[in-house]
C-alpha cells in the first residue's frame, strides 16, 4: 500500500485585528499610547509648529523680495522678514567667488566636464569602470586645472592637460563601445580593423598607436585654446570650497590606505614613520595646521619662491584629512578576521594580492558609513580657511552683510549657505546609504 | 660634503632673504601688479562690492600708490587678510604694503618688523547706546553689559578704561560684528564699543539709527595707517610720500577735476607737488609727475574722505571739527611740505 505523502500547506496569514492596522491605529499606538505620551505629543507638535511657522513668516511671507538695499526692506518690514535681494545679488559671488563674472562659464564647464567624465560609472554594460573611475581621479584634475587657471601653459602642462581631455574622450569611447558591442574601446578598433586573430604583439601596437594619435590630436587641440588666466586670488564661494574639498576627499583616501598599511606594516621604519605622521597630524587641530601652512610654510622656504597661498591650504587639509582617514581605514583592516588572511595566504596569494584582493574590498566595504562621515566632516571644516582669508563659501556669506548698500545682512546669506551645506551633505550622505545597500545586496549578515 | 653643500645652501637662502626684500619698487615694477593687504571687508575702508570691486579709503591708498608707480590706480591685487595674520603676511613678502585700519602703536612699530608710512585717518574707541536708556556720558555705564569685539585692542582698552575710572562691567564678546550687532539690538548688551567709524558705520545699518547715539567719550587714540616692511626706506619714502601728497593736494586745492590745469600753476608749492618743479618724484624712484596721475586717479584726501566715509556716504562721519580736519581747519591732518 502506498504511503500517503503528507504535505505541508501553509495556511494564508490571517487579516490583524482591524484595530491594529492602518494609519489610526499607528498614530494611536505612536502618538497618543498613554497620557506621557499624548502629552509629549502635544508638546512636541507645539515646538514644531512655532518653529516652522516662524522660519516660514520670516523667509517667505513677511520677507522682502524687491529692493535695491538693505534700508529699504529695514524700512518695509524692519527685521522681521528676511532682506533676499541682497542675498540675489550676491549669489553668484556666493557661488563663483570674485571669478571674472565673464569666465564663470569655464568653472561651469569644467565641473561639467566632470559629470560627464562619472556618467559611465552609472551606465549598464559598461565593464571598465574601475579604469573610469581611476582616470577621473588622475587624469581630471588636469584638465580642471587649465579650466579653471587658465593663463600660459608650457610644454609640460600642455601634455597633462591633453592627457586629462585624451582620458575624457577615451572614457566615452569605452563607454560607447562596451555598451554597443561589449568590448572596450581598444579590443573594438582591433576587430574593426579585422586584425582580432592576429598575434598580441600586433594587437597591443595597434592600441598604442591609437592611444598615441589620440593623445597627439588631443595636444594638438590643447595648443589651439587659451584661456585668459584666472588667478587664485579670485576663486571663492561655493566652487572654492568645492576645489579645496574635491582633493582633500580624493587625495586623503589612497594617501589614508597607504599610511594604515603602513602603520600595520611589519617593517620597523615605515611603520614608525607611518605613526609618526598620524599622531603628529591628528594631535594637532585643523587650524593650526591651517595656521602653520600658512605664516611658517614662506618663512622656511628661500626668498623668491612663491608658494601660492591656496596651495598651502589644500596641503594642509590634505594631510590632516589623510591622517584621519588612515585611522579610518585602519579601524577597518582590524575587523578582518584573520582567518581572511591564512586563507590568502594558504592560496599562495603574496601581502599586495591578499591586501588588494581579500582584505581591503572587505575592510573598505565595512567602513564605507565612517569614511563618508570623514568625508562630509572635511567637507565643513573646509570652512576654516575663511580665517586664512580665502574667500570660501562662509567667508564670502559674511562678506555679504559688509558691502555698504547691504550692511548688517547676516541671517539671510547664512541662511541661504546652510542650505547649500545641507544639500552637499546630505547628498553624500545618502549616496553613501545607496552604496552601502548595493554592495551588501545578497550577502547582508543580519 | 653633501651635507656641507646643503647647508651651505640653506644658509644663502636666508642670506639671500634681504637682499630682494630691499628692492621692493624693482619688485613691483617688474610684476607689473602692487600687492596690497586688506582686511576681511569693512565698510568704509575696504569694502567688497558684490562685482567684485575693492573701494574704501584704504583702498585708494594702494590706488594711488599703483598710480604712482605705473600711472594707473587698476594695477593693484587686493590680498584680504584676516587680522591674526596681517603682519606676517607682510613680513613673507606676500605683500608690498598693508592698507587696513592698522592702529600705529609703539609695540607694532618696534618689535614686528614694520614701518607705519603714515596716517590716513585718525580713530578712537567710543560707545553706543540706545537713546531711551538715557545715557549721555561713558562714566554712567558702571555695572553694564558691555558688546565688544573678542581679540582687539578693543577689549584692551575696554578694560583699562573701567579700570582707571574705578568701574566694572560685563563683557559680552564675539568675533563676529554682526553677531555682536544683533546681541545688541536684541537687547543682550546695554552699550555696544568699538572704534567711533565702525560704530558709525553699523549704527547706518540699524533699523532706526536715530534710537541709537554715541557718548562723547574716547577712551583710546587710533592713529591708523598705511605700514610697510621695515627695511626698505626707498619704498616706505614711496608710501609715505603718495599719501602726504595727497593730503597736500588738498590744502593746496588740488582736486581729481583741475590736477591738469594746475600743472601749470604759478604756485610754486603746487608747481613742485605735481612735478612741474623739482625732482621729488624722481628721487622717490617714480616719474616727476606721479602725483598729477595719483590725485587724477583717486582724488585728493578730501574727496577720497567725501567719498568713502563722508556725510553722505552709507556711513556718514561729518569731518568737521572732527581730528580727520585738515589742520587749517582744526583738525590733525597735518603733511610735512613737498619741497
Amino acid at each position: 500500500m502506498a504511503q500517503q505523502t503528507q504535505v505541508f500547506v501553509p495556511q494564508p496569514d490571517r487579516p490583524p485585528p482591524p484595530d491594529t492596522s492602518g494609519p489610526l491605529a499607528w498614530i494611536r499606538r505612536n502618538l497618543f499610547r498613554d497620557i506621557p505620551n499624548t502629552l509629549m505629543t502635544f508638546v512636541g507638535a507645539y515646538i514644531i509648529f512655532t518653529v516652522v511657522t516662524a522660519i516660514v513668516n520670516w523667509a517667505l511671507i513677511d520677507a522682502v523680495w524687491q529692493a535695491e538695499t538693505r534700508r529699504e526692506c529695514l524700512d518695509a518690514v524692519g527685521r522681521a522678514g528676511a532682506c533676499w535681494p541682497g542675498v540675489a545679488a550676491w549669489f553668484e559671488n556666493l557661488i563663483y567667488g570674485l571669478y571674472p563674472k565673464d569666465q564663470v562659464w569655464r568653472i561651469n564647464l569644467g565641473f561639467l566636464a566632470l559629470v560627464v567624465w562619472m556618467v559611465p560609472l552609472w551606465l549598464p554594460k559598461v565593464a571598465s569602470k574601475i579604469a573610469i573611475g581611476l582616470s577621473a581621479v588622475m587624469l581630471y584634475p588636469f584638465l580642471a586645472s587649465y579650466f579653471f587657471l587658465g593663463g600660459e601653459k608650457g610644454i609640460i602642462w600642455t601634455a597633462l592637460i591633453a592627457a586629462g581631455l585624451a582620458g575624457l574622450i577615451w572614457v566615452w569611447a569605452t563607454a560607447l563601445t562596451e555598451m554597443r558591442t561589449g568590448k572596450p574601446v581598444g579590443t573594438w578598433l582591433v576587430a574593426r580593423l579585422g586584425q582580432a586573430d592576429t598575434d598580441e604583439i600586433l594587437q597591443r601596437r595597434i592600441k598604442q598607436g591609437a592611444a598615441l594619435a589620440l593623445f597627439a590630436m588631443a595636444f594638438l587641440m590643447v595648443t589651439q585654446i587659451s584661456f585668459e588666466e584666472v588667478r587664485t586670488r579670485f576663486w571663492g564661494g561655493l566652487f572654492l570650497t568645492l576645489v579645496i574639498s574635491g582633493i582633500g576627499i580624493t587625495f586623503s583616501l589612497p594617501a589614508g590606505i597607504l599610511l594604515a598599511l603602513g602603520r600595520r606594516s611589519k617593517m620597523p621604519v615605515i611603520s614608525t614613520l607611518c605613526t609618526l605622521f598620524i599622531e603628529l597630524f591628528r594631535s594637532v587641530p585643523l587650524i593650526t595646521i591651517l595656521f602653520m601652512f600658512n605664516t611658517m610654510l614662506p618663512l622656511f622656504m628661500p626668498a623668491g619662491t612663491e608658494v601660492n597661498q591656496l596651495v598651502r591650504a589644500i596641503v594642509a587639509v590634505c594631510l590632516f584629512a589623510a591622517a584621519y582617514m588612515a585611522e579610518v581605514i585602519r579601524g577597518g583592516l582590524q575587523a578582518i578576521p584573520s582567518g581572511q588572511y591564512e586563507a590568502a595566504k594558504s592560496l599562495g596569494m603574496n601581502y599586495w594580492q591578499t591586501t588588494s584582493q581579500v582584505v581591503l574590498p572587505q575592510a573598505l566595504k565595512i567602513m564605507i558609513p565612517t569614511i563618508v562621515g570623514n568625508f562630509i566632516g572635511l567637507f565643513k571644516d573646509t570652512t576654516l580657511v575663511s580665517i586664512i582669508g580665502l574667500f570660501d563659501l562662509m567667508n564670502m556669506a559674511r562678506a555679504v552683510g559688509e558691502d555698504t548698500d547691504w550692511l548688517g545682512l547676516f541671517i539671510e546669506p547664512f541662511f541661504v549657505v546652510t542650505l547649500i551645506y545641507f544639500v552637499f551633505c546630505f547628498a553624500m550622505s545618502s549616496y553613501s546609504i545607496n552604496l552601502e545597500k548595493k554592495l551588501a545586496a545578497g550577502r547582508d549578515r543580519t | 660634503m653633501k651635507k656641507t653643500l646643503f647647508t651651505c645652501g640653506i644658509l644663502a637662502a636666508f642670506a639671500a632673504t634681504p637682499a630682494v626684500a630691499q628692492e621692493t619698487l624693482q619688485t613691483v615694477r617688474d610684476r607689473g601688479i602692487l600687492n596690497c593687504q586688506v582686511g576681511l571687508p569693512t565698510p568704509g575702508f575696504y569694502q567688497l562690492a558684490d562685482d567684485g570691486m575693492w573701494s574704501g579709503m584704504d583702498v585708494d591708498m594702494c590706488r594711488a600708490v599703483s598710480a604712482a608707480i605705473f600711472g594707473d590706480p587698476d594695477q593693484v591685487e587686493y590680498q584680504s587678510v584676516t587680522s591674526a595674520v596681517r603682519f606676517t603676511s607682510l613680513a613673507n613678502a606676500e605683500s608690498d604694503m598693508l592698507s587696513r585700519t592698522t592702529t600705529w602703536t609703539a609695540v607694532r612699530d618696534t618689535q614686528l618688523g614694520l614701518d607705519f608710512t603714515a596716517i590716513n585717518f585718525y580713530d578712537g574707541q567710543g560707545f553706543m547706546v540706545p537713546a531711551d536708556t538715557g545715557i549721555t556720558s561713558a562714566l554712567e555705564l558702571d555695572g553694564a553689559t558691555i558688546c565688544v569685539l573678542t581679540g582687539t585692542t578693543t577689549e584692551l582698552n575696554l578694560a583699562d578704561y573701567f579700570r582707571a575710572n574705578g568701574m566694572s562691567f560685563t563683557p559680552v564678546t564675539n568675533e563676529n560684528v554682526n553677531v555682536l550687532v544683533e546681541t545688541y539690538l536684541g537687547g543682550g548688551c546695554d552699550a555696544y564699543t568699538n572704534d567711533k567709524s565702525g560704530l558709525a558705520a553699523r549704527r547706518s545699518a540699524f533699523p532706526d539709527p536715530s534710537a541709537h547715539v554715541f557718548l562723547p567719550e574716547t577712551v583710546s587714540k587710533e592713529p591708523l595707517g598705511p605700514v610697510v616692511r621695515q627695511g626698505d626706506d626707498a619704498w616706505a619714502n614711496l608710501v609715505r610720500w603718495t599719501i602726504y601728497g595727497l593730503m597736500n593736494a588738498e590744502e593746496l586745492g588740488v582736486t581729481s577735476e583741475n590736477v591738469q590745469e594746475m600743472t601749470g600753476s604759478a604756485d610754486p608749492n603746487i608747481a613742485r607737488l605735481l612735478g612741474s618743479e623739482g625732482n621729488i618724484g624722481e628721487e622717490l624712484g617714480v616719474s616727476p609727475t606721479f602725483m598729477v596721475d595719483a590725485i587724477a586717479a583717486v582724488g585728493n584726501y578730501g574727496e577720497i574722505y567725501e567719498r568713502h566715509v563722508g556725510a553722505d556716504t552709507a556711513i556718514g562721519i561729518p569731518r568737521e571739527g572732527t581730528l580727520n580736519a585738515l589742520w587749517t581747519e582744526g583738525g590733525l591732518i597735518y603733511a610735512p611740505p613737498f619741497r
